[in-house]
C-alpha cells in the first residue's frame, strides 16, 4: 500500500458545466420564493406555506449565539436550478456530465453492493431515484420531497412542518421559503427496511443555494437506516447548503440517520434536524462533519413517549479555515426516556471544532437519563476546541452524566508509531482514526471505512 | 538476511535543554550477536536506545554508521525502514490503534496477520490483546511480549530492547528468552538493555558494555555478567 500515491485531500473539488433546465435569478425576494412554487406547479396549500415562511424568515434575526456569519450575504445566492427536464430511474438515461459526476463519487457501485434504495440531488432536484421492488411491495414509500407533495398529500400535510416549525430559527424559515428535493420516507407498521436507503447531495453551480427538506415517518415498530452523503466543488465564492430534517418515530419503531458531510471548504452548512420520538422508540443520529466551510448542527431528539430513547454519535473533523460547530440537542418530555450523546472531534491546521449541546429534562419525566460525553483531539497549537454544554434539569428523579476531555497527539505516540517504520503523517492519521474509532466500529462496514479514509485523507494531507 | 553493522563513534548527546547525558561513547554491533548494555541507573542506556532510533528529543555529536553509512541526519521512520528496532521500557498507549492494525501498517506483506497470529501463540500473548487498542490496560508482562511480537513480525537487523526482563516472572522471562533466541538465529543483532543477570542465564550473550555516568565504563565478554552480580557497578 503506497499512500503517497493517493489522490488530493478533496477528490471531488471538480465541476461540469453549469447547464440547467431553469435557474432562477440571483438573489431572494418573494418574487423567487412564489417562482420556486410556480415551477414545482405545487398545491395552494404548500405556496402559502412558502409564502408565510419567507415572511418569518424576513422578520428572524441571525443566531445571536455561535461563530460569526456576518461574512453570509442572502443576495449572492441562487435559491433554484432546476438541472434536468425529468427525474431518471437509470443512471444510464442522466444527461453524460451527471452520470460521470456520480460515478467519481461512486454512487451507483454501492446502491449494487448495499443500499435499498437511492435517491441523488443535483442542484435543486432529485435526478435520479430507485428503490428495491421488494419494499414498495410492502409498502415503504421513498421518494423525492416533491413528488411526495403531490402524490401522498394526506401524509404530507399531516406531519410537514410538525417537527421543526417555520419559525424554529432563520434557516429553517429560509428553508421552509424555498426549499427543494430532499427525500420523503414512510415506513408502514412492523417493516423493517434491513439496507440503508441512500440520499447522495451534490451542488455542481457555484453560488448555489441548496434546500432539501426530508420527511421520514417510521410507523410503530418498524425500522429504518437512512444515510446521505454531499460533495461540492471548490470555488472561489460561497455556497450555501441549508437543509431542514424532520423525522417521527412512533411506538416502538427505530430509525438510524447517518450522516457524511463532505462539503467543500466554501460551502455554508447550516442544517436543522430534528427527530420527535414516541413510546419506546429509539432515534439513533450518526452525524460526520468533514467538509464544509462553517457547519452549525445540532441532531436533536425530542423524547416524548415514555421509555423513548434517543442517541447522537457525532464526528467533526476541522482543518484549515474550516469552523465545525456541531452537537446535539435532547429534550426529555417524558418518563424513563434516555439519551446518549457522544461527540469526538478533531481540529488541525488552525481549524476549529466546538461541541454546542443542550440537554432538557422537564419537570414530571420521571427517572429520565441522560448521559453526554465528549472528546476533542487538538492536533496543533494553532487549532482549537471549545466545549459549550447546556444542562437544564428539572427532574428530581432524572440522572445526568457529562464528561469532557481535550488531548493532544503526543511526541511519545509519534515516536512510538514512526520507530515501526510509519511515516510520521501517516501516524497522526492512525491516531486520528483510533481517537474516533469508538464512535466509527458503530457504523456498517462500508461507512467506516469510508470514513476512515476520509479522516486520513486529510489528516495526511499538507493543507487540510 | 544479510550482514549488518551498526557502530557510533565519539557519540555525546544532550537533551534539549542543554544537559549532557552520553558522553563520547563508541561502541560496535554485527548481526546475528547478542549484546547486553548495562550499567547503573542514570548510566544513559535508554538515552542511548532512544539517539540509536533516532528521537528527536535529543541533540547528538558524533557518528552512527548503519553498514557503513552515516545515518545521523534520518528520521526516525527512515531508520525503522533500514532495520533497526526499539522495544520501549514503558510502551505509550495508543487508543484505537491495536497492534495488528500497526503492524499491518508498518510491514507491507499479506502474510502479516498470520505471522503474528503464529507469534502471538508462540509467546503466550492472549489473542484478545492483538486486536485492543496498543498498550491500553496491558499488564506490564503483556506490554513486554507485545514489545517483543513486533520485532518477530518485522524482523530487524538490530532489535534493542530496553529493561524488557523488568518485572518479568520466570514463564514470562522464558517466554521473552525463546523470542530473543528466535531473532538472533535469523540473523537479528539483538542488543538487551538490562541491570539484572536473569535474562542473560538464558541467551548466550557475546559482548557486554557497562555504561556509567554516560561513559563507557567496560567492554567484555559473558563472564562481565557475573563480575558485576557478584561485585556490583562500583566494583569494576
Amino acid at each position: 500500500m503506497n499512500r503517497t500515491l493517493l489522490p488530493h485531500p478533496y477528490a471531488f473539488g471538480f465541476h461540469t458545466k453549469d447547464v440547467h433546465e431553469y435557474k432562477s435569478k440571483k438573489g431572494l425576494n418573494k418574487e423567487i420564493v412564489m417562482d420556486i412554487s410556480f415551477q414545482k406547479t405545487e398545491p395552494d396549500w404548500m405556496r402559502s406555506f412558502r409564502l408565510k415562511s419567507f415572511d418569518v424568515f424576513l422578520k428572524k434575526s441571525m443566531p445571536g449565539w455561535g461563530p460569526s456569519l456576518s461574512e453570509l450575504t442572502f443576495a449572492d445566492f441562487y435559491y433554484y436550478l432546476k438541472p434536468i427536464v425529468s427525474q431518471a430511474q437509470s443512471w444510464s438515461n442522466l444527461p453524460k456530465d451527471i452520470k460521470e459526476t456520480y460515478d467519481k463519487i461512486g454512487i451507483p457501485e454501492m446502491e449494487k453492493k448495499y443500499l435499498s434504495g437511492v435517491s441523488a440531488q443535483y442542484e435543486s432536484e432529485v435526478v435520479y431515484k430507485s428503490v428495491q421492488q421488494t419494499l414498495t411491495k410492502k409498502g415503504v414509500i421513498f421518494s423525492d420531497m416533491d413528488s411526495a407533495v403531490r402524490e401522498y398529500p394526506e401524509l404530507v400535510q399531516t406531519y410537514f412542518g410538525t417537527v421543526i416549525p417555520t419559525g424554529d430559527n432563520k434557516f429553517a424559515a429560509l428553508n421552509s421559503s424555498v426549499w427543494s428535493g430532499g427525500s420523503f420516507i414512510y415506513v408502514p407498521k412492523g417493516v423493517k427496511v434491513e439496507l440503508p436507503l441512500q440520499a447522495y447531495f451534490r451542488i455542481n453551480a457555484a453560488n448555489m443555494g441548496q434546500f432539501e427538506r426530508t420527511l421520514i415517518i417510521a410507523d410503530e415498530g418498524s425500522f429504518v437506516h437512512y444515510s446521505e452523503g454531499c460533495t461540492a466543488p471548490i470555488y472561489s465564492t460561497d455556497s450555501l447548503h441549508s437543509a431542514v430534517v424532520e423525522i417521527i418515530v412512533k411506538k416502538g419503531a427505530r430509525v438510524r440517520y447517518t450522516t457524511v458531510q463532505n462539503w467543500s471548504t466554501n460551502v455554508y452548512n447550516l442544517v436543522t434536524k430534528r427527530a420527535r420520538v414516541e413510546e419506546e422508540g429509539i432515534m439513533e443520529w450518526v452525524d460526520c462533519n468533514l467538509g464544509s466551510k462553517l457547519t452549525m448542527k445540532y441532531p436533536s431528539m425530542y423524547l416524548v413517549g415514555r421509555k423513548a430513547r434517543g442517541q447522537v454519535l457525532s464526528i467533526a473533523y476541522a482543518g484549515a479555515g474550516q469552523i465545525q460547530d456541531a452537537g446535539a440537542k435532547a429534550i426529555h418530555i417524558a418518563s424513563e426516556t434516555t439519551s446518549e450523546i457522544i461527540s469526538k472531534s478533531i481540529a488541525r491546521d488552525g481549524g476549529r471544532t466546538s461541541y454546542r449541546g443542550a440537554v432538557k429534562i422537564v419537570h414530571g419525566a420521571k427517572h429520565a437519563k441522560s448521559r453526554v460525553v465528549c472528546d476533542a483531539l487538538i492536533v496543533d497549537k494553532d487549532s482549537r476546541s471549545d466545549t459549550y454544554p447546556m444542562m437544564d434539569i428539572q427532574e428530581q428523579t432524572a440522572s445526568m452524566e457529562h464528561e469532557a476531555t481535550v488531548s493532544k497527539i503526543s511526541d511519545e505516540q509519534l515516536l512510538y508509531l514512526t520507530s515501526r517504520g510509519i511515516s510520521s503523517k501517516e501516524a497522526q492519521s492512525m491516531i486520528a482514526n483510533g481517537f474516533i474509532e469508538p464512535i466509527v466500529k458503530e457504523l456498517p462496514l462500508e461507512y467506516s471505512v469510508e470514513l476512515n479514509r476520509l479522516i486520513g485523507l486529510r489528516m495526511e494531507g499538507s493543507v487540510g | 538476511m544479510k550482514s549488518s553493522h551498526l557502530a557510533i563513534s565519539h557519540l555525546s548527546a544532550k537533551t534539549k535543554e542543554g544537559k549532557e547525558i552520553l558522553h563520547d561513547i563508541s561502541l560496535s554491533f554485527r548481526s546475528s550477536k547478542v549484546y547486553a548494555i548495562m550499567g547503573p541507573n542514570g548510566s544513559g542506556k535508554s538515552t542511548l536506545a532512544h539517539v540509536l532510533m533516532g528521537n528527536p528529543e535529543y541533540k547528538i555529536q558524533g557518528d552512527i554508521m548503519f553498514n557503513h553509512k552515516n545515518i545521523e541526519k534520518l528520521l526516525t521512520e527512515e531508520r525503522a525502514r533500514m532495520g533497526i528496532f526499539l522495544s520501549y521500557q514503558s510502551p505509550v498507549a495508543i487508543p484505537g490503534v491495536s497492534v495488528m492494525q500497526l503492524l499491518r501498517t508498518a510491514y507491507h506483506f499479506e502474510n502479516c496477520m498470520k505471522l503474528t497470529q503464529l507469534y502471538a501463540k508462540k509467546l503466550h500473548i492472549d489473542k484478545t490483546l492483538l486486536t485492543r487498542s496498543i498498550h491500553d490496560g496491558f499488564s506490564g508482562g503483556e506490554k513486554k511480549k507485545i514489545e517483543l511480537l513486533q520485532a518477530l513480525v518485522l524482523k530487524p537487523a538490530f532489535a534493542i530492547f530496553d529493561e524488557i526482563d523488568t518485572g518479568l516472572d520466570v514463564d514470562a522471562l522464558k517466554v521473552v528468552a525463546y523470542g530473543m533466541n528466535k531473532l538472533k538465529k535469523a540473523g537479528t543483532g539483538v542488543i538487551i538493555i538490562t541491570h539484572y543477570k536473569r535474562l542473560l542465564s538464558y541467551i548466550p550473550v557475546d559482548v557486554v558494555y557497562v555504561l556509567s555516568k554516560g561513559k563507557l565504563l567496560k567492554t567484555g565478554n559473558r563472564q562481565l555478567v557475573t563480575v558485576i552480580e557478584r561485585k556490583g557497578y562500583a566494583g569494576l
